[in-house]
């Protein structure tokens, strides 16, 4: 069957296309636009803009830390209306399928999960199997792992590292790795309150610095297209821009990914030691073209901020609006969810919503800064239409920050910064870059071949109207959004890398569980036949 | 496949899955209750109860609503059964039920951690002391008071007023805040959420100085598996209704010993494939069990459905306390018992399409 979508405005930067014209489906991909036929079906895009379907690269939608903030919150979720027929469940308040349904309505078709602990992997792919609609996938998050660590203390070699990092991967069905304040959840179970790049985890002898350089090598050497995804120490504290600064020239040159910077965009000026650094990192990010971040932009209102960052979140529990939280000390990282209220009226929390957008525009290539909130520590991703409001009106700009706290903007440059975002950058930004990042070469673009994942919008002049609800959403070539409302409930995939190794590392983590945990490894790999929904493998590149 | 009966007499599985559908879909307030099940049957059930408006209970909701009851209140500090063998240098056990967990939580060749520290708060009237352990109460009534005392002396406020010793207390005090990384373990089905609420505040204001986390003995039949379904795919815990069409979770209005004590549930879907255990109720109305076994066994249930027993029949996913995440378990007498999940499609797929 050969779908048309005709006569919209075709915006797709990898191919510099951006014009009015048709899109061909057929099989669930695009195609060129065939000579003398005609369509099966037919849908009328003219006056619309035409987009691949977004790409979320981090967004906290599934697993053990998830869940333990929806039963944490009850009173946060509760189910407003009865279901549509159409998709079982998409009603509760805060569910799997409701996320799935949220995403889709706003066109995006592809979520990265990204702090999947290997023990959590399974309940991860369990949640992740009923999102529905959306393809998934996850970041396994190594470097507070005993195994690692004792690698490193033991001076076992890069090679070792490789073969170890492969297997996680495999065994989790991961797309790739992440490190969270790398050592300072172990370092804060012996007690460590505070912990940087060059500090030492006791026990191990082993820095922040070294565990994170170690997996970039690792992560680069294996040829996984994501390269290290990393969450710096330090982060929210004042003087944190330091940290990023010392990791950002760390990476020397190899690729990596600085996830939710906005958290670490924090000086000590001003009267109260607390001001904006975004600045200052958009310009060291801007001369490290092996650098790529996303925002965690943060937006006003309650939200609930989930982390594998345990010494972080052990240290804000104080500030949990409401005041309760759960602080789990698990095997490796451990988690922490704490809710937080983001005021309007709050000086901290106005620097923070200013020192993000700053880095979405100061930050001059859409190829290397993506969107975020760190859904839901900065916002929940509700809220993605209304940032990109923002990064493409600066009038829009002005009158926000005309209602916050003057004390607040003046220790931030964004009352100065007039740029304003294309429908082009948006698309670079959202699709195409994102793409790129996780090596997913068939989305992110419109081209032929590519999986016919797509998003319609009505050409709004409110922005953020246009991208809450898409006129049309396809998925792999079905129809599954229309007029903002979905209207097909299907299951995705999870795309996953596996890298080659040395088996010999199989049998050495068997009998690591055997003897640490007095178990079978088995238990913590992902079996296919256990999770119901289909995986796709992403090619390595070496 | 199983076997299937109507009324205590054998009949052909499929005649049984029909009248457990005709059951369902003329019930008005149905029960889907037990839930003794893997991650898949749970899912399962959650779908079916969306689609005719039943109402969610586990058989070991109560004490599991417990520990919940303190998590949504005032939140925890928590830790695995597996990290605490690994790192705990004190042990503070709390109740009768933990009694045993000082052997389990050795390392894993099984000798003792050396240098742990070991307290014992009520461990029961029969517990015997161990030498080098330190007991203090026997009876877990003393618990709340007991708890309360602790509390106090650890943030180094007096509880003279609270009529208990006041050395053993102190001495225990000491011990904990000298602990570099203390676990205190405890069951809900020894105390009661104000005392919980209690310890881990304990817990809590031990953090300011040192590292201390705790964690509940969970309860069986897969209930914190099918808490963590039951999570992401309504929001909410067991004792959660679809009698609107959406997930409404509430802990007094969907318990289903009171919702069958007032006769608002009309019918009752009953899963217990763990252990053939039949539904507490009697006289009462129409009962569909699912339940590993024969009729007899699951009390001569109106529709009784053989299932699978989980990780033993088939494949399960479940939780696994020493590790507290959920885990793949492989089958270990492979049968073609209709496991749990399937059963309930095969009803699904038997109810009249306006139920569906």
């Amino acid at each position: 069957m050969r779908t048309r979508i005709a006569g919209g405005r075709v915006i797709d930067p990898v191919h510099a296309r951006d014009a009015v014209g048709d899109l061909w489906i057929s099989d669930g991909h695009i195609i060129d636009a065939p000579p003398g036929t005609a369509a099966d079906e037919t849908y009328d895009a003219a006056g619309k803009i035409v987009m691949a379907g977004a790409i979320d690269i981090h967004s906290h939608i599934a697993g053990w830390n998830v869940n333990t903030a929806r039963l944490l919150l009850p009173e946060f979720h509760r189910a407003a209306a009865s279901r549509p027929a159409a998709t079982p469940l998409s009603n509760a308040g805060w569910s799997t399928f409701a996320t799935g349904c949220l995403y889709a309505q706003m066109g995006f078709t592809t979520v990265v999960e990204p702090a999947v602990l290997p023990h959590y992997a399974l309940h991860a792919h369990l949640e992740l199997a009923d999102i529905p609609i959306i393809d998934k996938a996850t970041l396994t998050v190594l470097g507070n792992d005993d195994f690692l660590l004792g690698m490193m203390r033991e001076r076992e070699g890069d090679a070792a590292v490789q073969d170890y990092v492969a297997w996680t991967l495999e065994a989790t069905r991961s797309l790739g790795v992440k490190v969270v304040n790398a050592g300072g959840s172990l370092a804060l179970k012996a007690n460590v309150r505070q912990f940087g790049f060059d500090d030492m985890v006791p026990q191990y002898g082993v820095s922040s610095r070294a565990i994170v350089k170690t997996l970039q090598r690792a992560t680069h050497a294996l040829g996984v297209p994501h390269p290290l995804h990393v969450h710096c120490n330090n982060l929210g504290m004042a003087g944190s821009d330091a940290t990023a600064l010392t990791t950002i020239a760390a990476a020397e040159g190899l690729p990596l990914h600085l996830a939710h910077l906005q958290f670490y965009g924090y000086g000590k000026d001003g009267r109260r030691g607390f001001s904006s650094a975004a600045p200052r990192l958009a310009e060291a990010v801007n001369g490290a073209r092996n650098v790529t971040i996303d925002v965690g932009q943060v937006m006003f209102g309650q939200t609930v901020t989930i982390s594998l960052d345990t010494l972080r979140q052990f240290n804000s529990r104080q500030h949990a609006r409401p005041r309760k939280w759960v602080i789990l000390e698990g095997d490796a990282n451990g988690a922490g969810i704490v809710p937080y209220d983001y005021r309007a009226s709050d000086f901290y929390n106005a620097v923070q919503w200013a020192a993000g957008l700053e880095l979405f525009l100061l930050i001059d290539d859409p190829w290397r800064v993506f969107f975020t909130t760190d859904h839901p520590n900065g916002a929940p991703f509700t809220t993605y239409p209304d940032i990109f409001a923002l990064l493409m009106d600066r009038d829009l700009r002005a009158r926000q920050i005309a209602a916050l706290p003057p004390e607040a903007m003046a220790v931030t440059t964004l009352p100065a910064i007039t740029r304003e975002y294309s429908l082009s950058e948006i698309a670079t930004m959202t699709r195409a870059a994102p793409a790129r990042l996780l090596g997913l070469t068939d989305r992110g673009h419109l081209g032929p071949g590519a999986v016919a994942d797509i998003a319609v919008y009505a050409d709004e002049r409110d922005r953020a109207k246009m991208f809450r609800a898409a006129a049309l959403v396809f998925k792999d070539g079905e129809l599954v959004v229309r007029d903002g409302a979905v209207t097909h409930c299907r299951s995705g995939r999870a795309l996953t890398v596996r890298p080659e190794r040395d088996r010999a590392i199989d049998r050495r983590m068997t009998g690591y569980y055997e003897e640490r945990y007095g178990l079978s490894d088995t238990f913590l790999k992902v079996p296919e036949h256990a999770v119901g929904q289909p995986f796709g493998l992403v090619p390595c590149v070496r | 496949m199983g076997r299937a009966w109507i009324g205590g007499k054998l009949v052909e599985l499929e005649r049984a899955l029909a009248e457990a559908a005709r059951l369902l879909a003329a019930s008005r307030c149905p029960l889907i209750a037990g839930l003794g099940t893997d991650v898949a049957g749970a899912r399962a059930a959650i779908r079916l109860a969306e689609r005719i408006g039943a109402i969610l209970d586990h058989a070991n909701s109560d004490v599991l609503l417990r520990d919940l009851a303190v998590l949504r209140e005032a939140g925890m500090m928590l830790t695995t059964p597996n990290e605490a063998r690994l790192r705990a240098d004190a042990l503070l056990l709390v109740g009768p039920t933990p009694a045993a967990m000082a052997t389990e939580l050795a390392s894993a060749k099984g000798e003792a951690h050396p240098g742990r520290k070991i307290v014992r708060l009520c461990p029961g009237r029969a517990a015997t002391s161990v030498p080098g352990e330190t007991t203090v109460g026997r009876d877990p009534a003393q618990l709340p008071t007991l708890l309360a005392a602790l509390r106090a002396r650890v943030a180094g406020r007096p509880a003279g007023k609270l009529g208990v010793p006041a050395q053993p207390i102190e001495d225990v005090a000491t011990q904990l805040k000298a602990a570099r990384f203390g676990v205190a373990v405890w069951s809900a089905a020894d105390l009661d959420p104000l005392a919980i609420e209690m310890l881990c505040g304990i817990v809590t204001d031990l953090n300011a100085q040192t590292r201390f986390n705790g964690f509940s003995v969970t309860p069986g039949d897969n209930a914190v598996g099918v808490l963590q379904a039951c999570g992401w795919m309504t929001g909410f815990p067991m004792r959660t209704g679809f009698g609107r069409g959406y997930p409404e979770h509430d802990p007094w209005r969907f318990d289903g010993d009171r919702m069958m004590a007032s006769r608002e549930a009309d019918c009752v879907l009953w899963i217990s494939a763990y252990a053939p255990a039949a539904s507490p109720w009697r006289d009462g109305p129409p009962v569909i069990a699912l339940t590993s076994g024969d009729a007899a066994r699951a009390g001569h249930p109106d529709v009784q459905i053989e299932v699978g027993r989980p990780g033993v029949d088939h494949d399960s996913i479940e939780h696994c306390a020493a590790l507290g995440t959920l885990v793949a378990v492989a089958a270990t007498q492979r049968s073609e018992t209709l496991p749990v999940a399937d059963a309930l499609g095969r009803i699904v797929a038997a109810l009249p399409e306006a139920a569906r």
